[in-house]
């Protein structure tokens, strides 16, 4: 920044890069993009290699030429990995199929409508947000238990959809408060219902919105850990209870473990690269 | 084509009253402004009409139909948006097609409506645009076309043009008058701009704090205010305030300030009544009040001291302390010299003379 553009925006004279030469403000850049880099790169970076190791040579990633997909082929070799895949992905599918309805519309009611129902309903959500997540677990596994239902697609598709919809409702009433009423307004005074506005107006404007939603509730359950741990057994397995049955008693399988990982990675990254533009908007609200 | 008849109208928000007691009858093709500051309640009144709001007392006729329990789309209006809310994953002739396509009209007649509102409106050329992809006048037009397709009873327009600059904002306002002349519909019009209601309404409707303070044609308002607010609301520059007392002189009537005495004309007698110790408003527009000595039929002048002046060209807005107070007037020649602070005799046009009450605000004739 010029002397000139210094005096133009006051404001940005007392940043403390300023004190700083050019030089020496690209430098303290260039460092804290690398910093960043490292923290988030690193791991994933480490888990690739570790993921591409035999066995015997994963406490030595940085050393030696050995690489084999040996890992991936085994790791697909069993069954309980390819059904946790299997049963992960259907039940992301289904969780967030089944929850975007009540998310959706919910959260259409929350940015739109005043009243005690509305109000009940924000109550509601905002205690699930607050309690801590951890302490819903014993109770569902309870209910789980004694409906009968526990380890099977119901006993862990219903506490995600719930999740979804406490968790995303907010998320929904955020982008329905970015998109002006009126247009709603000029619906209904041109034939529509209630209910038609929000389908044929309301609803149309909100596809990026509903696309970043879906895709934020999918990974969420794909990555969730806890409610996998504790509701489901062997019938119903997710892929992130079976990445951590790597540690046996003989030791953890790294190199197994991390072929796993990689794999679990897939699609995180896949929305990464062609979905980015929705997942940010729904991670700025 | 209907009258629309609001009688009685009150709406509450909780214990807040948003309009009170209103009363307003619209004839039919008759254009009506409902002008007032923000908060006054006039968007809320267009809003029940259009049914987005219900009224908490009070009846609304559209035609002979009442219509307070009636949903929007069954009570045959249209309306146009301060911020047009077209929609906008459609393309513009969807935009004006919606409305006939929920009234299950045929796509052939469609298409002859939609040809002769983008006609009316030259809009031709954007039919398959996207909203987003107009200009804040286009989008304001393809809004009008929304409204002109359907044939409604009444056209309801919620300040069509304050998200407008004020170059385009004139183009439109004549672009409207314009339209009305192509098609004559019973309309409301709300509006916070006095110049939009002076220049399109057949009758303007002064409103403030829910309710309204004067129904008239824009002269009548102008010329004719009925009370303090309504004569300082319209007008711009805006109507000069003197606190004044009246005299009553061997026969003659004075209007007094300190430092200020000027004659009130004879026709004005009926003034004589409040004559005495009474707190009374002399309100004078600026075009009223006249640089130099009085011409004899204009009564008697007064000293005053410049303050100010404003060069516009084509006159001067000139700024003078007097009474107290400092008083505006204008049409004055742009070619004359006044120094600030220089002394100058001022006076009344006797015509320009209004009285209020000093408590009330209420017009005393």
């Amino acid at each position: 920044m010029t002397a000139a553009t210094a005096a133009i925006e006051p404001g940005s004279g007392r940043r403390m890069a300023d004190a700083l030469a050019p030089g020496g403000r690209m430098a303290l850049l260039v460092l804290t993009l690398g910093a960043i880099l490292l923290l988030f790169l690193g791991p994933a970076v480490i888990l690739v290699v570790t993921s591409l190791r035999p066995g015997w040579a994963v406490y030595y990633i940085y050393r030696g030429t050995a690489f084999t997909v040996q890992n991936y082929l085994e790791v697909f070799a069993r069954p309980a990995v390819v059904h946790a895949f299997i049963n992960s992905f259907v039940l992301a599918t289904l969780a967030t199929l089944f929850s975007l309805g009540v998310t959706i519309t919910s959260g259409y009611m929350l940015s739109r409508f005043r009243g005690p129902i509305p109000r009940t309903w924000f109550g509601t959500i905002y205690l699930f947000r607050t309690v801590p997540y951890i302490s819903w677990v014993l109770p569902l596994y309870l209910v789980d238990y004694y409906l009968g239902i526990y380890d099977t697609y119901v006993g862990i598709l219903l506490p995600h959809i719930a999740v979804h919809i406490c968790f995303f409702s907010w998320i929904m009433k955020g982008f329905f408060d970015g998109i002006d009423p009126s247009m709603e307004y000029a619906a209904l005074i041109d034939g529509c219902t209630r209910w038609g506005a929000f389908l044929r107006v309301a609803l149309p404007s909100a596809v990026p919105a509903i696309t970043a939603l879906a895709i934020l509730s999918w990974l969420y359950t794909w990555n969730e850990f806890l409610f996998a741990l504790i509701l489901t057994g062997h019938n119903t397995a997710m892929i992130t209870v079976t990445m951590a049955q790597f540690v046996t008693e003989l030791g953890t399988q790294w190199n197994l473990m991390s072929a796993m990982a990689v794999l679990a990675m897939g699609p995180a990254v896949l929305v990464t690269v062609f979905a980015q533009k929705y997942v940010i908007r729904g991670l700025r609200i | 084509m209907a009258r629309v008849a609001l009688e009685q109208i009150g709406k509450m928000y909780g214990a807040v009253p948003a309009v009170i007691d209103l009363d307003l009858e619209i004839e039919d093709e008759e254009f009506v402004v409902l002008v007032g500051p923000s908060g006054c309640g006039k968007s809320t009144t267009l809003r029940l009409v259009a049914g987005l709001e219900d009224v908490s007392s009070g009846t609304i006729r559209i035609g002979e139909r009442v219509v307070n329990r009636l949903p929007p789309k069954d009570r045959d209006i249209a309306m146009v948006f301060q911020n047009y809310a077209l929609y906008q994953h459609m393309t513009v002739y969807d935009n004006l097609a919606f409305g006939l396509r929920n009234r299950r009209t045929g796509e052939a007649v469609i298409g002859q409506e939609i040809a002769r509102a983008a006609e009316i409106l030259g809009i031709g050329n954007l039919l398959k645009r996207k909203p987003r992809e107009l200009s804040g006048g286009q989008q304001q037009r393809v809004a009008l076309g929304r409204c002109i397709v359907r044939h409604p009873q009444v056209f309801l327009f919620d300040e069509p043009l304050s998200n407008l600059d004020a170059e385009l904002r004139a183009h439109m306002r004549i672009e409207l008058k314009r339209l009305r002349e192509r098609i004559a519909v019973t309309s409301m019009y709300v509006t916070h701009d006095q110049v939009e209601a002076m220049t399109l309404g057949d009758r303007v409707a002064v409103m403030r704090d829910g309710r309204i303070q004067q129904v008239g044609t824009p002269l009548e308002i102008y010329n004719r205010p009925k009370n303090r607010f309504v004569a300082g609301f319209i007008g711009a520059p805006a109507m000069n305030f003197l606190e004044v007392r009246l005299e009553d002189a061997g026969g003659e009537l004075y209007a007094v300030a300190p430092g200020f005495r000027i004659r009130v004309p004879s026709e004005r007698a009926g003034l004589r009544n409040f004559s005495g110790d009474r707190a009374l408003l002399l309100g004078v527009r600026p075009e009223h009040t006249l640089l130099g000595e009085p011409k004899p039929e204009h009564g008697t002048g007064f000293d005053a001291l410049v303050e100010v002046t404003e060069q516009l060209g084509a006159e001067l807005l000139l700024g003078v302390r007097a009474a107290g107070r400092t008083l505006i007037a204008s049409r004055i020649d742009p070619e004359t010299e006044l120094a600030p602070h220089a002394p100058v005799r001022m006076s009344l046009d006797p015509r320009g003379l209004h009285f209020f009450d000093g408590a009330t605000g209420e017009a005393l004739r």
